[in-house]
């Protein structure tokens, strides 16, 4: 099996499972749950005249391919910017992994890139949720939207991460999950995204992510 | 070769030109003669004359002579195109040209195209081009973007190349050389004009602007530029000296030295330094308020322009500035330069001390204010290579390929081209005249298909071949692209900084203002500002007062050149005996009488050491004036050899004379020892091990795959249009890394981290020269004169030769969390 860390975490009253795939697992109810895939992006610049390597996407699906192969899901919810600008080749990529796994239920909240209908999301064999959807006590969205405060909510769209020191003089940035007591913002799925590290609320507490695992910082 | 000046000087246009000259009581100067005569026979060349000689006007009225004696080989439309490195130039110029030819009587138009010229105009020019024309190399890369470039140069004879010495050893200047390179090729009787100030390198300067099988002319004027070149004395000698420190108490004595002067220009090397120095100034005497002003390369242009015109008119007493006023038009009324802190090189200081006094026989006064008294050996240094001449080389950038791909791209743009002709027009080229086949078909691959890498790429057109086999680009947004971001200057993210009641204020690095909150409060452009908010892109302020930060710009700090640093330890070795002219030396004499007693003067063949033990701990201090970046390569090189020996770690720190290696535990090291780690054998291997390679040539891949195309670069104002297409070199770095590692852009990246971070030639050569010196050891129980500004550095870096998990894992067991950047 591939390089997949966990770490373990409560939230909501539910125990989660944070990765250093960027993606979290919800053992009880066997879902991976991941957000801002941005898949077509590398396409997308290549239509514009920017060479950009084929790997770009190729690394992004098959990290997910692990993931399924490694924790088989019942689902995979997806909680926005599944698709970065539309229908183009790397989709099929996308498309090639839910017809490999037709055991395995694919929910997708939409987020502000989303733009195709829902029924070519159907067509993909997505299931397309509502804003706000919820299991349990837990909602999903995609976190472009103000969420009523007091609710647990699980959201994408930010792509957070911090800044940690790591000498005197010198910090680094990693992506990382952020989680407070109501809000678990997750790291954008794609190795191929921006990092924002101004989103991180004050008291929240940081899960950075690195090439071998996890490790938490308090803000 | 002889240049027949007699054949020439009795032509009419000669007549004309003269006459006009002795009307405004001018002669010309011999080498302006030479150039005219040498042009009038149909050669190329390349002048060479300090400020303030009318080097502009040796070519520029060649070409109106030559029209004038045989206006009937001139066809209507654009004659003469013009590069000068920066726009500001060009609109004075232009003005100075359109002058001169009103008052001699000729017909002809002199217009500017940059970025600064608006659309209308630039349309008017497509339709109907000028007789001279002022561009930049960015704008004359966009004429030969557009479709109708033929029509544009279809009458064209001469194109100058205006300071040439600043495009040399750039990537614009390879810009330069591959239009050049295009227009020989395609219109046969074009001549090629240099002008330059004095360099280390005029030679290959010449063979580099006008490359074999062409042969150039070289015009050198025999009229020198004198300068009288001052230091400003502080009151006492610090024996031990800290940098910065001593640089602002020096500001009594300079108030004086402005007042007596009519206009004063304040050189310094940072923003910092420049907003730290205009503070000071009317902190020191109010009365300047209003008739002082600051000038960098943050501020609006437009409040830029006015300090320019304001200049110009007299009506400014000082302006303080960075290296944004080094070039441009000449300010008549400055009659006084004064550098503070070191200038970092020959040629720079001869640059900006020629921007007081700029008649040709005038004397050009500057006045040098040292920020910690070692300094004021530099002036001795400064003096020495001034008298001798010996400036520094620009030495040529070449196999820039992110250079060639845009440049490819271009062409194709502007009506295509066909493979192998312009390959061989790219091998005339200085830059690429080692170009191979695989080279060049990789670069065409690059354009055509994307790349090596990767199986399917329907979708990439961004050149693609047409009917008539000529590589074309044919989709309008990639061309709009490519237009918008055509250019090598890759600038750090901006944010406009703005009132919130509007008005503009400047510009600033996202990362400094990524690191303030709302309410933090910072200095810009000579004001106290507080941060109110940011939004998309800019930063809203409100006038404040009180304590604030002043951001430290990246890319200050220049390190010094290696020809200083030659004067300088000639100097250093002769101040144990200073000859009576050597004044800076006298002064300093109880500094070096202390380091002389404490511990060495090292000779001009001796190499110093010291280790010093103080109860912090062990400090390991060595000076080989090779400058700020070759000495972090040396002590990252040290450290590595040392801790061979037994492990141990240090941190460092360094400054432009020497480095300093510190732990707290004990660094035993015997005279044998030194010797093996100062060797110069497996000198590059060991660089290599010590330092982090992969992450320099990361920071140098930035810049690269911006102007090959790979990220489209972020303008403010702009960046919503293309905000779907942002994305991160440092992503695409590692991708490349890890799948394509013979990709020529990612080689790029590190041939230039070796010769531009790493230098290896100088590198070579420092060593080189160690090994051949004494190595004199010295311990002391106290700071030297020479240790002690190293030793209170800011600028201090730790060293750490463990990777990212260990760092983590050690981070975590000392109980401690990470600590968070603001």
């Amino acid at each position: 099996m591939k390089n997949i860390q966990e770490q373990e975490i409560d939230f909501a009253g539910e125990k989660l499972v944070l990765t250093n795939q960027r993606a979290l697992y919800w053992p009880a109810e066997n879902t991976i749950i991941l957000s801002d895939l941005h898949v077509g992006k590398a396409a997308h610049f290549r239509k514009s005249g920017i060479a950009l390597p084929q790997q770009v996407a190729t690394r992004d699906m098959e990290r997910l391919r692990d993931l399924i192969t490694h924790y088989h899901p019942e689902k995979v919810l997806i909680t926005g910017d599944l698709l970065h600008a539309g229908m183009n080749s790397e989709v099929a990529l996308l498309k090639d992994i839910i017809q490999e796994n037709d055991s395995c239920k694919f929910l997708l909240v939409k987020g502000n890139h989303d733009r195709l209908s829902d029924r070519a999301f159907e067509e993909l064999g997505i299931r397309i949720l509502a804003d706000g959807y919820a299991i349990g006590n837990i909602h999903f969205t995609h976190g472009d939207r103000q969420f009523s405060a007091g609710i647990h909510s699980i959201s994408g769209h930010l792509h957070p991460g911090i800044h940690v020191a790591v000498g005197r003089k010198s910090t680094m940035r990693f992506p990382c999950f952020v989680v407070s007591d109501t809000q678990l913002i997750l790291p954008a799925f794609s190795l191929f995204s921006g990092l924002d590290t101004s989103c991180v609320p004050e008291g929240a507490f940081c899960y950075a992510i690195y090439e071998d695992g996890l490790f938490a910082v308090s803000c | 070769m002889s240049i027949s000046v007699k054949k020439s000087s009795q032509t009419d246009g000669y007549a004309i030109i003269t006459r006009w000259m002795a009307d405004k009581g001018n002669q010309p100067f011999s080498f302006q003669e030479k150039t005219w005569a040498a042009y009038a026979s149909g050669k190329s060349g390349m002048v060479v004359a300090p400020t303030g000689f009318g080097k502009t006007f040796s070519v520029f009225l060649a070409v109106l002579q030559d029209f004038m004696n045989q206006p009937e080989k001139y066809r209507a439309g654009l004659k003469l195109i013009w590069v000068t490195p920066i726009r500001s130039l060009a609109k004075d110029l232009a003005r100075a040209m359109q002058e001169a030819i009103n008052e001699i009587g000729l017909d002809w138009v002199v217009d500017v195209r940059n970025g600064d010229t608006d659309v209308k105009r630039k349309q008017q020019q497509s339709k109907q081009m000028p007789d001279v024309l002022l561009v930049t190399p960015e704008s004359l890369h966009l004429l030969l973007a557009q479709k109708a470039r033929n029509k544009f140069f279809k009458s064209l004879r001469c194109v100058a190349v205006d300071e040439w010495h600043e495009l040399l050893g750039t990537k614009r200047g390879v810009m330069i050389e591959l239009a050049l390179a295009y227009l020989r090729h395609n219109y046969a009787k074009l001549r090629i004009w240099g002008i330059t100030a004095t360099i280390g390198n005029l030679d290959q300067a010449l063979e580099v602007l006008i490359p074999a099988p062409m042969k150039g002319v070289k015009i050198v004027a025999t009229e020198k530029k004198k300068i009288d070149i001052q230091p400003v004395y502080p009151d006492e000698v610090e024996v031990l000296p800290w940098a910065g420190h001593m640089g602002g108490k020096l500001v009594e004595q300079v108030v004086p030295i402005i007042l007596a002067s009519k206009s004063t220009i304040l050189f310094t090397n940072t923003r910092g330094q420049s907003e730290m120095w205009y503070q000071l100034l009317l902190e020191a005497y109010p009365d300047f308020a209003g008739q002082i002003a600051l000038h960098h390369g943050s501020i609006d242009g437009a409040i830029r322009e006015w300090i320019e015109d304001a200049l110009s008119e007299g009506k400014l007493k000082a302006v303080v500035s960075t290296s944004s006023l080094d070039l441009g038009v000449d300010f008549k009324p400055v009659d006084t330069v004064i550098q503070i802190g070191s200038s970092k090189g020959v040629a720079r200081f001869m640059q900006r001390a020629g921007r007081s006094g700029h008649s040709p026989f005038e004397v050009s006064k500057i006045y040098v204010v040292p920020t910690h008294s070692l300094e004021l050996i530099e002036v001795a240094a400064l003096k020495e290579a001034v008298k001798n001449n010996t400036i520094e080389s620009r030495d040529p950038m070449v196999q820039t390929f992110d250079v060639l791909v845009q440049f490819l791209v271009t062409i194709a743009l502007g009506g295509g081209f066909r493979p192998a002709e312009l390959m061989t027009t790219m091998k005339d080229t200085h830059a690429f005249s080692y170009l191979t086949e695989e080279e060049w078909s990789w670069c065409l691959f690059f354009i055509t298909r994307g790349g090596q890498i990767g199986a399917n790429y329907e979708e990439f057109h961004k050149v693609v071949e047409n009917e008539e086999g000529l590589m074309v680009v044919t989709k309008r947004r990639i061309a709009m692209l490519h237009r918008m971001n055509l250019g090598v200057i890759v600038s750090e993210a901006m944010m406009r900084v703005r009132f919130t009641s509007g008005g503009y204020v400047g510009m600033i690095e996202e990362y400094f203002i990524s690191k303030l909150k709302a309410g933090d409060k910072f200095i810009l452009a000579g004001r106290v500002l507080e941060l109110v908010r940011i939004k998309e892109m800019t930063t809203y302020v409100r006038l404040s007062s009180g304590k604030a930060i002043t951001p430290s710009w990246l890319g200050g700090r220049l390190p010094l050149s290696s020809n200083l640093s030659h004067f300088l330890r000639q100097k250093l070795a002769r101040s144990v005996h200073p000859s009576a002219k050597e004044q800076e030396l006298r002064f300093l004499h109880p500094l070096f009488a202390r380091q002389q007693s404490f511990s060495h003067i090292p000779a001009e063949d001796e190499f110093l050491v010291e280790l010093i033990v103080t109860k912090e701990g062990y400090h390991l201090f060595m000076y080989p004036f090779e400058g700020r970046l070759i000495h972090e390569v040396m002590a990252a090189l040290m450290a590595y050899r040392i801790s061979r020996f037994s492990p141990i770690s240090f941190s460092m720190a360094m400054n432009d004379y020497g480095f300093e290696l510190f732990s707290d535990t004990e660094i035993s090291l015997n005279e044998d020892q030194l010797q093996s780690i100062l060797s110069a054998e497996n000198l590059m291997e060991d660089v290599l091990s010590s330092i982090n390679s992969t992450e320099m040539a990361k920071r140098k891949f930035r810049d690269i795959a911006v102007i090959a195309g790979m990220v489209v670069q972020t303008f403010p104002g702009a960046q919503k249009n293309n905000k779907s297409l942002q994305s991160s070199s440092g992503i695409i770095f590692q991708v490349l890394e890890d799948h394509d590692p013979q990709n020529l852009l990612l080689r790029q990246a590190y041939t230039e981290v070796f010769n531009q971070q790493l230098e290896e030639p100088r590198l070579q050569s420092a060593f080189k020269r160690i090994n051949t010196s004494k190595i004199i050891f010295r311990f002391a129980t106290g700071f030297t004169p020479l240790s002690f500004p190293i030793k209170v550095d800011s600028m201090r870096q730790s060293l750490s030769s463990e990777d990212l998990a260990t760092r983590i894992r050690r981070m975590q067991e000392s109980g401690g969390r990470p600590g968070k950047r603001r």
